[in-house]
């Protein structure tokens, strides 16, 4: 249960509390700013290696190659009247190019048609530069990949490929240290990128070394922060394909505006080719190194040479030669609280929903997306935050997070209601739906983790309040099939432990629930019920017999089994190797059946901090019942100002 | 649960098979019935493959083996 005010938690038990239930749009997804990308420039430059960097001073430096000639460009104050045409012919040529900034420092790398590292450095954020300084062979081609990006005006890095290894230069102390090759192995690179946060955090393209398999990796060169200074951590997967399957990978970058996001070109060479950038972002508390990204997703545009990216307090840049993107990292958003005619949330034990009435009489909801509703949009949040105005004056919990899926109007002249729809963090992972064969060997991910992995790529994040030992101390082989949802995959990894799930905002929690958990509060007493059912049924299950690999136990609700016969549920799993393991499972099994064999619901006024799977305790006389444990397993939540209902219907289970 | 597939690699007595559906990656280590002949399993043919258990790729087995 979320933590409530003294106040709040006395208004909400009083008869004569005024509702106050706020309700807020943002243009946001699971808690992130949408990036909604507005194309500035279309050019007729070349698709080619190109970058950019946006020093202290907001101006956008662009550098490209046409054939083997580099150009640059200084845009001062980008907007949508720029010119972002004319380009400085540098009279220097290239095979690849590399931008960074930091402060008014800009660095330059080109690799020259000489094999060799050049740098040209500007103190004025790019309005003049240094002549290029040779920093030695390289052995440079046109397969060499470049990257570069500062830690601040006097710590830069850059990063080249040479064959299958990749080499780093770092600027310490006032000068740029020798070259150093990393400690990892790969058959092949077909790109790189890096950014500063904490590590000098890598992405890398390219063939796996022995398989050929092309893969986007992330890794590590560390500075202290999740890997120590000077090593490199291993390459991890955020996608891959087969040798043969004619997909590859190239050209990534990797920005951190407000978390790490990036893009990368996969090409497909298979009947109806394609050369397309994917966009992906990291979550907003993940660290680089657990490697946790949203599922890559198609941009809108055909491209060998990929994007590159950078930002500046206000704006995300994204560009190509021949074009500039921007999109906004403040959220466009509105509060709706006081036109709300009625609200009311479903959330269940597997999914979660909110309907929303809102006064349309006057037609201020005819447009959408656009001036005062700008954030009312598909996709949108909607943050309902239940509460009262209490005696220090409105007091609300937070923590309701929906997702627009749609709405309606409905006329009824002279009435005329908008009501929208929404959906919590089970249809985002509903949403997901896998787009190609995900395996994991055995003992290569625990529960929690592949969890963690399948709300990451929904876009969620993901916690526990408590666990089992099951969850953390299975690692099973694991499949997810294409076109298998999320939820779907979440749901399966769930029945095979007694952990639960639920959505506080855009966290997915797990809770193990235990027969012996404290009451979070009370009703009856001081909290009225205002109607009650309250139903005891048989379990579904009194005994768990499971089936693993050369492995068989049970397990026992003797107490049912007395009463009603044996109600026996079988498992069959091949990832439980003992017996450890398979008593655990079926005693996943009893409890699952334990908690459901009692049911109902009470009626009481709402409780704001409320949450699925706590645990409360009734005292309704009338029905029999003092002090009695149940768990929380459904939340209605209805606001009805019309009819004065302003009420919380509490769907019950066991403990 | 059964899935088609597209035969990508055979060595007996395990199989590397596309799922359809994934068109970038494949299912490797995949048992087959000894049912099927060994000259059978070619390169390209279509393959049914059982999922025993769903969640377990190595609680599977291809059945049948077929050419469009």
């Amino acid at each position: 249960m979320r933590t409530l005010s003294g106040t709040l938690t006395a208004a909400q038990k009083t008869a004569s509390a005024l509702p106050h239930p706020k309700v807020e749009i943002l243009d946001r997804v699971a808690g992130l700013t949408r990036l909604n990308w507005t194309r500035l420039y279309t050019g007729a430059e070349a698709d080619a290696f190109h970058a950019v960097a946006m020093p202290a001073d907001g101006s956008l430096i662009r550098l490209r190659i046409d054939s083997t000639n580099l150009y640059r460009q200084r845009v001062t104050t980008p907007g949508a009247g720029s010119d972002f045409a004319t380009w400085t012919s540098w009279a220097v040529t290239a095979y690849a190019v590399a931008l960074c900034a930091y402060g008014s420092a800009v660095f330059a790398f080109r690799v020259g048609l000489d094999g060799k590292l050049y740098r040209a450095d500007s103190a004025d954020s790019g309005a003049s530069w240094g002549a290029w300084v040779d920093m030695g062979a390289i052995t440079g081609t046109a397969a060499t990949r470049l990257a570069c990006c500062c830690k601040s005006a006097t710590l830069a890095i850059v990063l080249y490929s040479q064959s299958n290894a990749v080499y780093r230069r770092r600027l310490s102390g006032g000068s740029w240290e020798a070259a150093a090759a990393w400690s990892l192995s790969v058959a092949s690179i077909t790109g790189l990128a890096v950014r500063y946060q904490g590590d000098w955090n890598v992405v890398v393209t390219g063939t796996q070394v022995t398989t050929l398999k092309p893969y986007v990796w992330t890794c590590v060169y560390g500075d202290g922060y999740s890997a120590g200074v000077g090593t490199w951590s291993a390459l991890v997967e955020l996608t891959r394909a087969e040798a043969g399957s004619n997909v590859s990978f190239a050209f990534p970058c990797l920005d951190f505006p407000d978390v790490f996001r990036a893009f990368f070109v996969e090409a497909y060479s298979g009947s109806e080719a394609y050369t397309r950038p994917f966009g992906t972002h990291s979550l907003a508390t993940a660290d680089f190194i657990s490697n946790l990204w949203r599922e890559p997703v198609p941009f809108n545009l055909a491209s060998t040479y990929g994007l590159a990216l950078c930002h500046s307090s206000t704006y995300v840049w994204l560009t190509r030669p021949d074009a500039v993107w921007r999109a906004s990292l403040t959220p466009a958003s509105v509060e709706l609280t006081a036109d709300v005619l009625l609200l009311a949330t479903a959330l269940g034990e597997a999914s979660g929903e909110l309907s929303l009435s809102l006064r349309n009489d006057d037609g201020r909801y005819n447009t959408l997306g656009t001036g005062t509703y700008a954030a009312i949009k598909l996709g949108s949040e909607i943050l309902f935050s239940p509460g009262y105005r209490t005696t220090a004056g409105i007091e609300v919990s937070s923590g309701q997070a929906y997702w627009i899926t749609g709405w309606e109007y409905v006329s009824r002249p002279p009435s005329s209601v908008f009501c929208l729809r929404a959906s919590d963090g089970w249809a985002m992972l509903e949403r997901w739906k896998a787009r190609r064969q995900y395996t994991w060997a055995a003992a290569a991910k625990n529960i929690f983790q592949l969890l963690s992995w399948l709300h990451a790529r929904a876009g969620l994040e993901f916690s526990s309040f408590s666990t089992s030992s099951a969850i953390v101390n299975q690692y099973p082989a694991f499949t997810i099939n294409p076109g298998e949802s999320g939820r779907s995959s979440v749901l399966r990894l769930l029945s095979k432990v007694p952990d639960v799930l639920y959505f506080r905002g855009n966290y997915g929690y797990i809770v193990n629930p235990l027969a012996a958990d404290a009451s979070a509060y009370t009703y009856g007493t001081t909290h009225a019920i205002l109607e009650g059912r309250y139903i005891t049924r048989s379990k579904e299950s009194n005994r768990a017999q499971v089936f693993g690999a050369a492995v068989f136990t049970e397990d026992f609700d003797w107490t049912e089994i007395e009463l009603l016969s044996d109600i026996l549920s079988q498992v069959k799993d091949l990832n439980l190797t003992t017996t450890t393991r398979a008593h655990e499972r079926g005693a996943a099994e009893l409890r699952e059946a334990a908690i459901h064999a009692l049911d109902g619901i009470v009626l009481v006024p709402l409780n704001c901090g409320q949450e699925m799977y706590d645990v409360v305790d009734l005292t309704d006389a009338v029905a029999g019942l003092v002090a009695a444990k149940r768990r929380v397993l459904s939340l209605s939540h209805i606001y009805n100002p019309t009819k004065g209902q302003y009420v919380l219907k509490i769907g019950l289970g066991a403990l | 649960m059964i899935r088609k597939g597209i035969l990508k690699a055979w060595a007996s007595p395990l199989s590397s098979v596309q799922i359809i559906g994934s068109l970038s990656v494949y299912l490797d280590s995949i048992p087959t019935s000894r049912a099927i002949p060994t000259a059978e399993m070619v390169v390209g043919r279509n393959v049914a493959v059982l999922f025993l258990d769903p969640s377990n790729f190595l609680d599977a087995v291809i059945i049948a083996v077929w050419t469009s």
